[in-house]
């Protein structure tokens, strides 16, 4: 088992060290990444922040608490633009081009090539305003101990089940011949998920909480996080994990028996 | 020689048109998605402020009119905020645009008319949107004159919106990938055209510094002209997007003839 994790480590940290070099080949795209990236966190910052210049709160939630459900999914959204979100836009290529085939004959587990193998060190280097701006509103709000030891796990958290819900619906590439829409898609879901779950009502807050768990991604942890005592959104997200996983290895085979395999 | 001319420009539209409905899904999922979500979150967002605070007005806005100028922002980002230039990037990266530079109909043709049949889906969704709202009872009354008024804006907002699409696009005869300025683009046109909140609710500086570039009348300019609320000069609204228009499709030639110089036909 040790032996398989240092296996596996040793081969994110070539996966790692190719996509730096890489990265160092493009400067300017290196550089335009960063920009891009610093006007998505301000604009989404500068909203929230304009919104509340003309109300004083939205829910239960002041500027204060709205601000670092924002900071949150921000960083949720800067480890997964950093460490996942490439390999999906590769995954679709790869199923069109059939260049597949290649990552199944891979003497590793098929899912970890795919989904681990793509990078962005420009969004890497990024860390400063969304983890930033969680600290800052963080101790605004007077977060108690226990909430400063599980932030970061509760990011991951949060990484793990918009993750786990874009692989389960990157399985319908297999079947989508141009699969440009379901990215598309993705990028909607993550949309929705950047808001906390009391602005959506009726059905679309059952459907984003039960069928398509998205609205969960944020809304748990940081409702944790403020209030220790709402703690059942965690166990849910876990439910939500399980399922995930459960549904992405029966639709993985499933779609492994539908790839046509293009190049051969 | 006219009638030839059109010959090869329909053509080209009909092609293209077919092109775009081949993967229907994608489409719907690719071009229309973005917007509806988009609307969804906005729409949701404002109900839950409204509700959730039982204010009656943010900015002289009441629920049902923060609702219609949503819903207008909708049916504007449908027909002028739509076009990517994805493929026009590709071309030139690939080195598929040589073969536009012997034929008889040149690149700017091509995508131009690639342009208008993506604008005619475009408007037939919008129109069916429209219809849909209308069906549901959140518009009450269209008014005919506001509503050309408005479609001939967002026309012109559609125009311009291609024009910074293909000069993003030609930005390939540099960079390796183009998508980080077409997305630059996006975010920084939706926080400042209103497209998020109405420009009522920005600082004042803001909106004094604003003025002066293309953002505000790229959404908030054409909802209020739709909802036959606009106050600014209409006429300053249209020289200074055409203005801008000009200014872009200056560039677009000169980026054209420098990337040209750069061009090496990759694959030939």
């Amino acid at each position: 088992m040790l032996r398989e994790i240092r296996h596996y480590a040793g081969v994110y940290l070539r996966f790692m060290s190719t996509c730096f070099a890489a990265a160092s080949t493009y400067r300017l795209h290196f550089v335009l990444l960063i920009i891009m990236d610093q006007l998505f966190y301000l604009s989404m910052l500068g909203s929230v922040d304009f919104l509340y210049n003309n109300v004083p709160k939205i829910g239960d939630w002041g500027r204060d608490q709205f601000m670092f459900f924002v900071a949150f999914s921000l960083a949720i959204d800067h480890l997964h633009m950093s460490f996942i979100s490439e390999s999906f836009w590769e995954f679709s290529y790869d199923i069109r081009t059939g260049k597949l085939d290649f990552i199944l004959l891979r003497p590793l587990n098929t899912l970890f090539s795919v989904f681990a193998r793509q990078i962005r060190p420009a969004t890497l280097v990024n860390f400063v305003t969304p983890w930033g701006v969680l600290i800052y509103f963080g101790l605004r709000l007077g977060l108690d101990g226990w909430a400063w030891v599980a932030v970061f796990p509760l990011v991951i958290l949060g990484l793990l089940l918009l993750t786990s819900i874009e692989i389960l619906l990157s399985m319908l590439m297999f079947w989508t011949v141009e699969s440009m829409g379901i990215n598309f898609l993705r990028i909607q879901l993550q949309t929705i998920s950047r808001w906390p779950d009391f602005i959506y009502q009726g059905f679309a807050k059952r459907f984003f909480t039960l069928v398509m768990p998205v609205l969960l991604i944020g809304s748990a942890p940081v409702y944790f996080l403020l209030d220790h005592s709402r703690w059942a959104g965690l166990f849910a997200m876990g439910g939500a994990l399980l399922m995930s996983w459960l549904l992405i290895a029966f639709f993985w085979r499933l779609g492994l028996k539908a790839y046509e395999s293009a190049s051969s | 020689m006219a009638s030839a001319q059109l010959a090869k420009w329909w053509a080209t539209i009909r092609i293209s048109w077919n092109k775009q409905l081949s993967y229907k899904l994608n489409f719907l999922l690719l071009v229309i998605g973005p917007s509806v979500v988009f609307f969804f979150v906005k729409y949701s967002l404002w109900t839950a402020i409204f509700r959730l605070e039982g204010i009656d007005k943010i900015q002289g806005y009441d629920l049902s009119n923060m609702l219609r100028y949503q819903i207008w922002s909708l049916i504007v980002a449908l027909v002028a905020q739509g076009y990517n230039s994805m493929n026009l990037a590709e071309d030139i990266r690939m080195g598929r645009i040589s073969a536009y530079l012997v034929y008889p109909f040149d690149f700017w043709s091509f995508q131009t008319a690639g342009f208008i049949s993506f604008q005619g889906l475009q408007l037939v969704t919008a129109s069916v949107t429209l219809l849909f709202m209308f069906g549901l009872g959140f518009l009450q009354h269209l008014h005919v004159p506001d509503l050309i008024s408005g479609l001939a804006f967002s026309l012109v907002v559609s125009f311009f919106w291609y024009q910074v699409s293909y000069l993003i696009g030609l930005a390939a005869f540099w960079l390796e990938e183009t998508w980080v300025l077409r997305v630059m683009f996006i975010t920084i046109s939706q926080f400042f055209s209103g497209a998020i909140l109405p420009l009522e609710a920005y600082p004042k500086y803001l909106l004094n510094m604003l003025a002066w570039t293309p953002f505000p009348y790229l959404t908030y300019t054409p909802v209020k002209i739709f909802m036959g609320e606009y106050t600014g000069s209409l006429s300053q609204a249209w020289l200074t997007l055409l203005a801008w228009m000009v200014v872009v499709g200056l560039l677009n030639r000169l980026v054209w003839q420098r990337g040209l110089r750069l061009y090496t036909a990759a694959g030939m």
